[in-house]
């Protein structure tokens, strides 16, 4: 009874931390980027850490520029694909320019003002690099591209660090899956029990989300989805558990890949519908007339819900965790700029316990999450491919049961 | 001071691009080179398990049965025996017993034949032994009486010895 209990009770207090982490990154994200200024007189921005970008950062290594690529449409009307080895590069050999925001500026008038400035900053910069090699401060880095005077970027497709590690881990899931496939198919594992750590450890995994996650909710429909639930957990888990690395960075905190993830489950959710379910949304069975016309417009909002949620859900408390995680160490400098360097150090260890414990429980949100996001993938498409029994069915029934009776 | 932050909910349609190709890929690659090995072998592995334990218990039934079976005809066997023992033993005490019988009325009826011959053969040697002693008794009487006495006198004589012989 208590072993049943406790997982329950656990899913309750994530849920309530992850609350809890949802409201402190709203905070964040309803700030203007929260800036630290550090006794060095650099910043230290607790979002950009969590946010996308186009390096690898391996500091106190150097950091290692990402491949941009940029589909561009030309003063004349014309679309091009330009590529750069490096942003370093698309500035000093494409003539790109930074976007840059003021932070005097109120959030209104960036955009109106980041042009005339991006312009000044970016001769600036071609004209400095023409001269010398010296690397472009990183702090340029990180912001928006615009292309050359006259063009403008259309679709930015840059290898980003989130677009990096969610390959990487794609790769991951990839190998192991098809290292793990290779042994079944020699007839290890099928034939005879399933060897090693290796075997046994993706084996629970994979019979966990067949036997836990798929067939209770989809039923002997589970063969047919159980490619995606298995497909979206390794990436999601490998994803998550990636962002734990050092260096390493969380796909999933990336609220465009969620939403990626969470569309295909949309999709696959539409596509599975049955008469029955489209219906429901359409013309709810078992209420009253006049009431369907009302519940329509709320059941198509719910179908969007649903994955918006899944969305949310998953980029949420994958960056809230890592926003707690930097709160927590910047608290250290905090402390140390409000009230000498002795409270910074008087506060270290409190910090660094409780980053650790916040580090141990995304490691079982990670997990969680994993689990969430499929678990409720498969409910979704069941909810769509079932056939629904309900009143209207009763009522089928008892109307064809009349004439039988009568006759 | 300026601040490149980006912005966490900022819309990112290359990203969103290429998650979405490489998400499909990587969804047909496993579902083509993965899950689909994966998942049948472990299938295959459950069927067979579930062969192999039914199997198993058919087996055991099997064997129980036969065991079963084996302890009856054992049982049956040794009843059979058993019987086959008593009533050897009852047809030898049978036969003992009819032998002891014949040989007993055999001895009884030597027994008898014997009596009868020794009482015949006794009959015929008295008789015998009479006819010689009177031959005998005559022909010493004749010797006598040839010497001493007349034929009439030697007869007279003769009877009383033979009247008083065969009173004895």
């Amino acid at each position: 009874m208590n072993g049943r209990k406790t997982p329950v009770d656990y899913n309750m207090m994530i849920k309530k931390a992850s609350i809890f982490l949802l409201f402190v990154q709203l905070a964040f994200m309803a700030m203007p980027p929260v800036v630290v200024a550090s006794e060095e007189g650099e910043d230290f921005d607790a979002l950009h850490h969590s946010a996308n970008a186009y390096y690898l950062d391996f500091s106190p290594f150097p950091k290692v520029e990402l491949p941009r690529i940029f589909v561009v449409q030309y003063e004349d009307g014309s679309y091009g694909l330009e590529l750069f080895r490096s942003t370093t590069s698309a500035i000093r050999n494409g003539h790109y320019t930074v976007e840059v925001l003021h932070e005097e500026s109120g959030a209104d008038s960036t955009a109106t003002e980041s042009h005339s400035t991006a312009t000044e900053l970016g001769a600036a910069t071609t004209d400095e690099t023409l001269d010398d090699d010296a690397a472009i401060p990183l702090s340029e880095l990180e912001g928006h591209l615009l292309a050359p005077a006259g063009g403008h970027i259309v679709l930015d497709l840059s290898i980003s660090r989130h677009l990096f590690f969610a390959w990487l881990s794609m790769g991951i899931v990839l190998f192991i899956m098809i290292r793990l496939a290779g042994m079944y198919k020699r007839g290890i594992g099928r034939d005879t029990a399933p060897r090693g750590l290796f075997q046994n450890l993706f084996e629970t995994l994979i019979m966990f989300v067949r036997d836990d996650i798929a067939r209770p909710n989809l039923g002997d429909k589970s063969d047919k989805y159980l490619p995606y639930l298995l497909t979206a957990f390794f990436f999601i888990l490998t994803s998550n558990l990636l962002g734990l690395m050092p260096f390493g960075a969380t796909a999933t905190s990336n609220l465009m890949v969620t939403v990626v993830l969470a569309c295909f489950t949309f999709v696959i959710t539409q596509l599975g519908g049955t008469k029955d379910y489209w219906m429901h949304i359409f013309w709810p069975p078992g209420i009253p007339t006049f009431v369907k016309p009302i519940l329509m417009p709320v059941e198509l909002l719910g179908i969007f819900t649903k994955p918006i949620a899944l969305a949310i859900r998953l980029f949420a408390n994958m960056t809230a965790g890592h926003l707690v995680i930097l709160s927590l160490i910047g608290l250290i400098f905090s402390f140390a700029n409000l009230f000498g360097s002795g409270a910074g150090f008087g506060v270290a260890p409190v910090s660094v316990a409780f980053a650790l414990f916040v580090y141990l429980l995304e490691l079982l949100v990670s997990f969680i999450q994993a689990y969430v996001f499929t678990m409720l993938s498969a409910l979704f498409i069941s909810m769509a491919i079932q056939e629904h029994h309900h009143d209207h069915d009763e009522a089928h029934h008892e109307s064809s049961e009349h004439p039988a009776a009568h006759a | 001071m300026i601040v490149f932050a980006a912005n966490l909910l900022a819309p990112d349609a290359g990203l969103i691009f290429w998650i979405a190709i490489t998400f499909g890929a990587l969804l047909f690659l496993l579902k083509k080179f993965a899950w689909g090995p994966i998942t049948s072998a472990l299938s295959t592995r459950e069927e067979t398990i579930h062969e192999s334990l039914a199997q198993a218990e058919k087996a055991l039934a099997e064997a129980k049965q036969l065991q079963a079976d084996n302890t009856k005809d054992r049982r049956e066997a040794e009843a059979q025996a058993q019987a086959i023992i008593r009533e050897a033993r009852e047809e030898a005490e049978r036969l003992r017993t009819e032998e002891v019988d014949k040989t007993r009325t055999q001895i009884q009826h030597l027994q008898e034949s014997a009596q009868a011959e020794i009482e015949r053969e006794k009959d015929n040697a008295l008789t015998s032994l009479r006819q010689e002693v009177a031959d005998l008794a005559i022909r010493a009487a004749e010797k006598i009486l040839r010497e001493n006495l007349d034929a009439d006198r030697q007869k007279k004589i003769v009877d009383n010895f033979l009247g008083d012989l065969s009173k004895n």
